[in-house]
């Protein structure tokens, strides 16, 4: 027996659908289903529907209403950061045309250490007494003695500290990213500008940023998402501290989960941040990217 | 090359500057952590503090990897990341070639579906997982923690693969079958050895979500299946703060991954602006 196209593709598709229905979906699903149950920290224990309390606890918490905030502005923080550093370094590299390309490698190696290496590592690098950026800040006149900045310390500068780290991991996705757009404006666009005397600054806004419009969507919806679930680099970092400062969504979700034993107020959370993610991605996508108008190819 | 080159001598001299700076600014934090694994001890935590080491020691390795457990993560962290990689690829292969070629219905739905479930945060799904191991009877196991990760990169996989096939033309695939082939023979014999590069690419990307993944890690391993990253975190806790041995670890968990990067550097930029760049 033959199967048509049709099934055969099915047929293809179905491994990964049952793999995704069953490690995704499902553990989803019962998420979701814990938010509207008091559940017993210990295992086994009693397990009571309690309809919306959840919700209405998450939402009444100040610790749910702070986290959330926190999550916006740590997400925009790496967003524009690496957009703005990752783009000039994509204009420089274009500028400099083909002999920057040992450039464009070393550029790619933070892509490959660990969340939690690079977390360590900047915590290290900003240590008050004995890290080594505020040695150097001082070394320079910028600081007048290594413990002025505290950077991690301060809970007025450390989740703009925290993100340090992101942002070092990975403006180099948006630098490649944007890099591989810029080669393929084409050229003749860029000259008839320059001929009708046009400026740098508007060529950049007028004809490179709108043509590079969906390729910039792409890039800052997908480290949107990411940065809005960072979880292990502000852990290692602060571990949400000073003061909860640094306690973003995730460690929230976390310590009411696992420290607190609270599943279902935890899974309340965790369901309005997600569909807070989603909308927000939707939103994105559909504003800025615009997939299928005269823009997408 | 094209309109955004510039030729002046001067603009390009700036730029290069402006561009040796900023890889200055960017390689130093790497490079410090490597000077800092090499230092004594006592060193590490010198006030102030030095960029070089005065002696160069390899003590802190030699603690690092002394360690219980270390040596035993570190054939976790390879396990893990290996089974992870096949079961992302075996999924991702006949699933994107499925969503490319057929266009079905199904299909849309399928790579929708996917890039939806790439927005849901680990700490959503790593709970219930627990209990699903557990009733599977593979609770702090490599394989587990395989399953999970390649929760990360299916769908970026599927989505990588399914560029890379787009590029394949179809006539190559009619050919085939007029010889006689399956479709699946078709697949195997004629479409993978052409995207050999893709899957190449698609296989790094898994390895690195699984090398350096951390939460799944955290909750569905204990001592058994633990990976490096989890190790790396515990130093500070169990034995204080050992900067030294720390970065050493650290140093020797990145450099591998990092020679693999500098190596295969340009498989790695075509699978980064694939499906985001399409031209």
């Amino acid at each position: 027996m033959r199967l048509t196209d049709r099934r055969f593709a099915f047929f293809l598709m179905l491994p990964a659908t049952l793999f995704l229905a069953v490690f995704v979906a499902w553990p989803l699903v019962q998420f979701i289903s814990d938010s509207f149950f008091e559940i017993s920290k210990f295992a086994g224990g009693p397990r009571t529907f309690v309809g919306l309390d959840n919700y209405i606890e998450a939402f009444t918490s100040g610790d749910f209403g702070n986290a959330a905030w926190r999550t916006l502005v740590y997400t925009v923080i790496v967003v524009v950061f690496e957009f703005v550093l990752g783009l000039t370094v994509a204009l420089i590299f274009t500028a400099l045309g083909n002999s920057s390309r040992v450039f464009r490698t070393i550029f790619l190696y933070p892509l490959m250490i660990a969340p939690i290496v690079a977390g360590l590592l900047w915590r290290f690098l900003l240590i008050d007494n004995f890290g080594i950026v505020n040695q150097l800040l001082t070394d320079a006149h910028i600081l007048q003695d290594p413990g002025q900045i505290q950077w991690l310390s301060d809970p007025n500068i450390a989740l703009f500290s925290v993100a340090i780290p992101d942002i070092w991991l990975t403006t180099s996705f948006i630098s490649l990213i944007l890099f591989a757009g810029l080669q393929n404006i084409p050229g003749d666009v860029i000259e008839a500008a320059r001929l009708d005397g046009a400026r740098y600054p508007t060529i950049l806004f007028r004809i490179i940023i709108p043509l590079l419009r969906p390729v910039i969507a792409v890039a800052l919806i997908l480290r949107g998402i990411d940065a809005a679930r960072a979880f292990d680099v502000i852990l290692i970092q602060t571990n949400g501290g000073p003061q909860q400062s640094t306690e973003t969504m995730s460690l929230l979700v976390y310590r009411t989960m696992v420290r607190f034993g609270d599943p279902g107020l935890a899974s309340a959370m965790g369901t309005i941040y997600l569909i807070a993610m989603l909308a927000v991605s939707v939103a994105a996508i559909l504003l800025i990217w615009r997939p299928g108008s005269e823009n997408d190819r | 090359m094209n309109g955004l080159e510039t030729t002046r001598i001067s603009s390009r001299v700036i730029l290069w500057i402006a561009l040796v700076l900023l890889v200055v600014l960017y390689g130093f934090p790497f490079l410090y952590m490597l000077f800092t694994s090499f230092k004594t001890p006592l060193e590490t935590i010198a006030v102030p503090p030095t960029v070089l080491p005065s002696t160069w020691t390899v003590e802190n390795y030699a603690t690092a990897i002394g360690r219980d457990g270390v040596v035993a993560s570190f054939i976790n962290s390879i396990v893990t990341a290996v089974l992870s990689t096949l079961i992302s690829l075996v999924l991702a292969v006949p699933a994107a070639y499925g969503v490319t070629r057929f266009r079905t219905k199904f299909g849309q739905f399928f790579i929708v579906g996917a890039l939806v479930m790439r927005m849901v945060p680990p700490i959503v799904i790593g709970v219930p997982m627990i209990a699903i191991f557990r009733n599977l009877g593979i609770s702090d196991t490599s394989f587990a923690l395989a399953i999970a990760h390649a929760t990360i990169s299916l769908p970026l996989s599927i989505w990588l693969m399914s560029s890379f096939f787009e590029a394949v033309p179809e006539e190559l695939e009619e050919a085939a079958k007029i010889d006689g082939a399956s479709r699946l023979g078709a697949l195997w014999r004629v479409v993978l050895p052409v995207t050999a590069g893709g899957v190449a690419v698609t296989a790094i990307f898994a390895f690195l979500a699984s090398w350096n993944e951390f939460l799944f890690a955290l909750l569905l391993t204990a001592t058994r299946s633990q990976t490096t990253p989890i190790v790396i975190a515990n130093f500070q806790t169990q034995f204080g703060l050992d900067w030294g041995a720390m970065t050493a670890l650290a140093v020797l968990y990145s450099v591998p991954v990092i020679l693999l990067a500098l190596v295969l550097q340009r498989h790695i930029v075509a699978g980064l602006t694939a499906g985001a760049v399409k031209g």
